[in-house]
């Protein structure tokens, strides 16, 4: 395993803040999941973009469509034990739905998702994420904040520096692959050229960096 | 459907409407003026020139083994399961696409923006095929239900204000939307879900699309195209032959100046790599079915052309638009057919044919900066003055180009009508420098500027009255005058006589010299320019100076850098004989620095408060203008001007051909201008002089306006 270098994590949390990332440190994974599941409890309800017929609605949101009445979580990379644990807090906390797989039947919208990203690109604040399957890919897609899990050691300088591993997460064939270089929240400039957040992607991202 | 100007008038019209459109100039200005800023902050992490120079390497590698990589790309995705399609031409790629949806069965289809499929007009013949078609991206989207095309290649919308988008919303969701451009994102935010959710097949376009490994990259900020890879079952790219790279290190490697270029932006929000059709879990032990259609549409033969291949070199980052002061003005919809600004004028004629591009290739001002910008340094200007060579070449050029030809290469007859006309328009001077009294019904369109007049008495015709006896010179120098300061503006020339004399060099002649090409070559004449330039190297090859001297920025780019294109295997000009020409050609302000050596201690400053404009040629081309700047401050106080080196809109024969144009970018020239209180501004190129006078006289301004020559003779130290 690397080491961790200081000024890279200090200039990764730079660059993901500049692009309305929220950049956190914690020192373990049962810490992070602690801290999503908080998260979910304390964001605005997730509004429902989409028709979900048997889902309780709560209030209209600020965008005038139904909220959801039920929380939910999605964390499609934890293990069995670690899964019972994150609900076992979650059920604590309040109304949560956690899940791991069938993602998609939540199209009009979801929470939180949290993902692993295996490298960080120092220069621009980057997470490179495979995400081969879909559940993993639309956790992060159809949520309403987005969290990535990144071990600090894997921080990288620059974009070329991770071409390799980039060939690595492809892999060789004949299985295929999806990755993803992920850098802030959905964004547009798309009318007046003025910035907007959130466009069909989070309308957040929290990065938590892992002492690892 | 888009549409190509067809004549002169027609495209005369097109323009007037788009520079009354405010919102379109409101937009656009105000974004050329951050985004130039938000550029240089952050390129200033990276070393640009050197990855703009790897870029170029392996698009010029791609390029050259485009049917290997291809062959190595089919391999690779169809190991994984791909669908490896080749279209030739649109119609061809159309209907593949048409038919990959109706074998799918599919009923509905998401897209995520393509400039490709704006190439080949995909949306036309899947609607027409019975499809229901939506476009994804906020920007594609809002135009989609205007009916309209794109007015930008990375901002679609750009062209349109928060009120008409607003209305257009209203309309589509049957409820009142307020103007508020955060809550107007939101709204396409919960309409377009939807369309994901119920689409069944996503199209995208592809940025890079990796041999090694059969991947497609897709570089967006909005999260669209992803949604369209992820969501439906059926996955179809649409990507150009030349999109083919070898490695997934080139791809990271132009990921680095893509985005910064494109939007001022270190990297985009994602950039999806896609490779091979994965699960699908919309239903039980669900399979993705994913097709890659490439298209030719004319690659295969630019890849062999020895000029126009380095077009392959684009990202599509969109850079040469934004820098752009004619697009800045009027925008995709009239710089352009389907692609738009340098790059699209290039690829109308390569994809589109020779009759959308005749009148299009026209409009460019040749001030550079777009070459300055490119992802992959391609000299945009230059192909496109190709594009007028071969249209020459092939019958379809410019009468007025034709006129010029005949005159200017006959040194004697085009220097014998300039004498003429000194004298022939004395009733209409009023004994000014500017022609003051011709009839209006020539000027129509001119009357931004007062027009100047041809001098007493030219240059060549005083010098041997004003040839400085120099004992033991320091150097031996020629000067090469320029149509513009022998004939116009000859007192340029003699500040700079005098300057040299006071630093002892010596200065030479040549009477044979004639114009340097330069207008010739904007009208697509490259024999004409064959001509005077051998004419030119040969007028001063016997000669045994040290330098030529240049105070004309274009003419001195023109003999410093065009004519090694023009007389490239020339059988007349040896390659020696040419180098030695174009060595020893430099511009004044770089002599006076370099050279001479003359510094603040040379002067006599006169704490006169004088601003600059940076001349195309003098920044992006001799790249000098710092040396200017520095001679100011060294004769005077130097007053910085806002945008100093954006066009002043002369652009030699672009101002007769598109005045309408060339007054809009004078009058914000003007602007600032007289924003900086100046007394004086000085320039190093009598072409910006002419234009720049001429408004600053029209404006009834005070503020000088002189060449810097002119400055330096006068404050020198007697």
């Amino acid at each position: 395993m690397s080491e961790i270098n200081k000024e890279l994590v200090e200039k990764f949390t730079t660059m993901a803040t500049a692009v309305n990332a929220t950049v956190v440190e914690l020192p373990s994974r049962e810490d992070a999941y602690k801290y999503v599941v908080d998260l979910t409890v304390s964001k605005d309800p997730c509004e429902m973009l989409a028709d979900e017929p048997g889902t309780e609605k709560g209030p209209l949101g600020p965008n005038r469509v139904p909220t959801r009445v039920q929380r939910i979580l999605s964390v499609p990379q934890l293990n069995d034990e670690e899964f019972a644990s994150v609900e076992a807090y979650a059920k604590e906390k309040g109304n949560i739905l956690c899940i791991r797989e069938g993602v998609r039947k939540y199209g009009a919208g979801l929470d939180v998702g949290v993902i692993n990203a295996v490298a960080g690109v120092a220069a621009s604040g980057t997470c490179l994420c495979p995400n081969t399957d879909e559940d993993v890919r639309l956790s992060s897609m159809l949520c309403e904040i987005s969290v990535l899990l990144l071990d600090k050691s894997t921080i990288r300088p620059d974009l070329p520096s991770i071409a390799g591993l980039m060939r690595e997460c492809i892999g060789q064939g004949p299985e295929p692959s999806f990755n993803a270089l992920i850098t802030g929240p959905s964004r547009t400039a798309d009318i007046e050229c003025v910035g907007a957040v959130g466009v069909h992607g989070p309308l957040a991202m929290h990065i938590i960096l892992l002492e690892a | 459907m888009q549409t190509a100007p067809k004549t002169y008038s027609e495209y005369s019209k097109e323009i007037d409407e788009a520079l009354h459109d405010e919102q379109l100039r409101k937009t656009m200005g105000a974004y050329a003026v951050v985004y130039r800023t938000n550029r240089a902050n952050v390129m200033r992490d990276i070393d640009e020139k050197a990855l703009i120079k790897q870029i170029a390497d392996f698009k010029d590698d791609a390029c050259a083994h485009m049917e290997e990589l291809y062959q190595q790309f089919k391999e690779q995705a169809e190991k994984r399961g791909v669908h490896v399609h080749r279209a030739i031409d649109a119609a061809e790629a159309n209907q593949i696409i048409s038919d990959i949806a109706k074998a799918e069965g599919v009923k509905r289809i998401v897209k995520s923006k393509s400039m490709t499929s704006e190439e080949t007009q995909l949306n036309d013949k899947l609607v027409a095929d019975g499809y229901i078609v939506d476009e994804t991206d906020l920007g594609e989207w809002i135009i989609q239900l205007r009916h309209e095309h794109p007015s930008h290649m990375v901002m679609p919308a750009i062209h349109l204000s928060r009120f008409q988008i607003a209305e257009d919303f209203s309309k589509v969701t049957q409820v009142k939307q307020d103007p508020d451009i955060q809550r107007l994102v939101k709204v396409a935010r919960v309409q377009l879900r939807r369309k994901f959710l119920s689409g069944d097949m996503g199209i995208t376009g592809c940025n890079f699309a990796i041999a090694e490994c059969g991947a497609i990259t897709t570089v967006t900020n909005e999260g669209n195209a992803r949604m369209v890879e992820t969501m439906p079952r059926v996955h179809t790219v649409l990507v150009g032959l030349d999109k083919l790279v070898r490695r997934i290190d080139d791809a990271m490697i132009a990921l680095q100046i893509l985005p910064r270029n494109a939007t001022a932006q270190r990297i985009t929000s994602y950039v999806t790599w896609v490779c091979g059709p994965t699960a699908w879990k919309g239903e039980p032990a669900g399979q993705k079915s994913m097709h890659i259609v490439f298209l030719d549409n004319g690659r295969t033969k630019t890849a062999k052309d020895p000029i126009f291949k380095q077009v392959f070199r684009c990202v599509r980052c969109g850079a040469c638009t934004n820098v752009c002061p004619v697009f800045t003005l009027i925008g995709g919809h009239k710089m352009g057919y389907i692609y738009m600004g340098a790059i699209g004028l290039i690829l109308t004629y390569l994809y589109h044919g020779e009759d959308k591009a005749k009148i299009l290739c026209q409009n460019c001002v040749g001030c550079e900066s777009c070459h300055n910008v490119c992802s992959g340094g391609i000299d945009l200007p230059r192909l496109n003055r190709e594009i007028r060579n071969r249209l020459v070449d092939d019958g379809n050029g410019q009468a007025m180009g034709s006129l010029m030809k005949v005159v200017m290469t006959n040194r004697k007859m085009f220097h014998s009508l300039l004498r003429f006309a000194s004298k022939a328009q004395k009733p209409f001077t009023a004994g000014t420098q500017f022609q003051r009294h011709l009839p209006m019904i020539f000027l129509k369109k001119h009357d931004f500027k007062a027009l100047p007049a041809i001098a007493d008495k030219a240059f060549r015709d005083m010098f041997p009255n004003i040839t400085p006896k120099v004992d033991n010179p320091v150097c031996r120098v020629a000067i090469f005058a320029g149509c513009a300061q022998d004939f116009i503006y000859p007192e340029q020339l003699v500040a700079a006589v005098k300057v040299m004399a006071a630093k002892k060099v010596a200065v030479d002649f040549p009477m044979d010299q004639t114009c340097c090409g330069l207008p010739l070559g904007m009208m697509g004449q490259r024999k004409a320019v064959q001509t005077v330039a051998r004419q030119n190297v040969r007028a001063f090859a016997d000669g045994n100076y040290d330098y030529i001297i240049t105070l004309c920025a274009s003419c001195g780019s023109t003999l410093k850098k065009a004519y090694a294109d023009y007389l490239e295997n020339d059988p007349d000009i040896s390659v020696s004989v040419l180098k030695k020409f174009q060595d020893k050609v430099i511009d004044f302000s770089s002599f006076c620095t370099d050279v001479l050596d003359i510094e603040a201690s040379d002067f006599v400053n006169t704490h006169e408060k004088v601003t600059f404009h940076g001349s195309c040629h003098q920044c992006r081309a001799l790249k000098a203008a710092d040396k200017s700047r520095e001679l100011i401050r060294d004769a005077a106080e130097y007053v910085p001007c806002n945008e100093e080196e954006v066009c002043c809109g002369f652009g030699g024969t672009y101002s007769v051909k598109f005045p309408e144009i060339s007054k809009e970018i004078i009058a914000k020239k003007v602007k600032n201008i007289q924003d900086t209180n100046a007394d004086r501004i000085v320039m190093d190129c009598p072409g910006c002089v002419l234009q720049i006078k001429g408004a600053l006289e029209k404006a009834n301004s005070t503020i000088k306006v002189s060449h810097l020559s002119e400055l330096i003779a006068e404050n020198l130290a007697k």
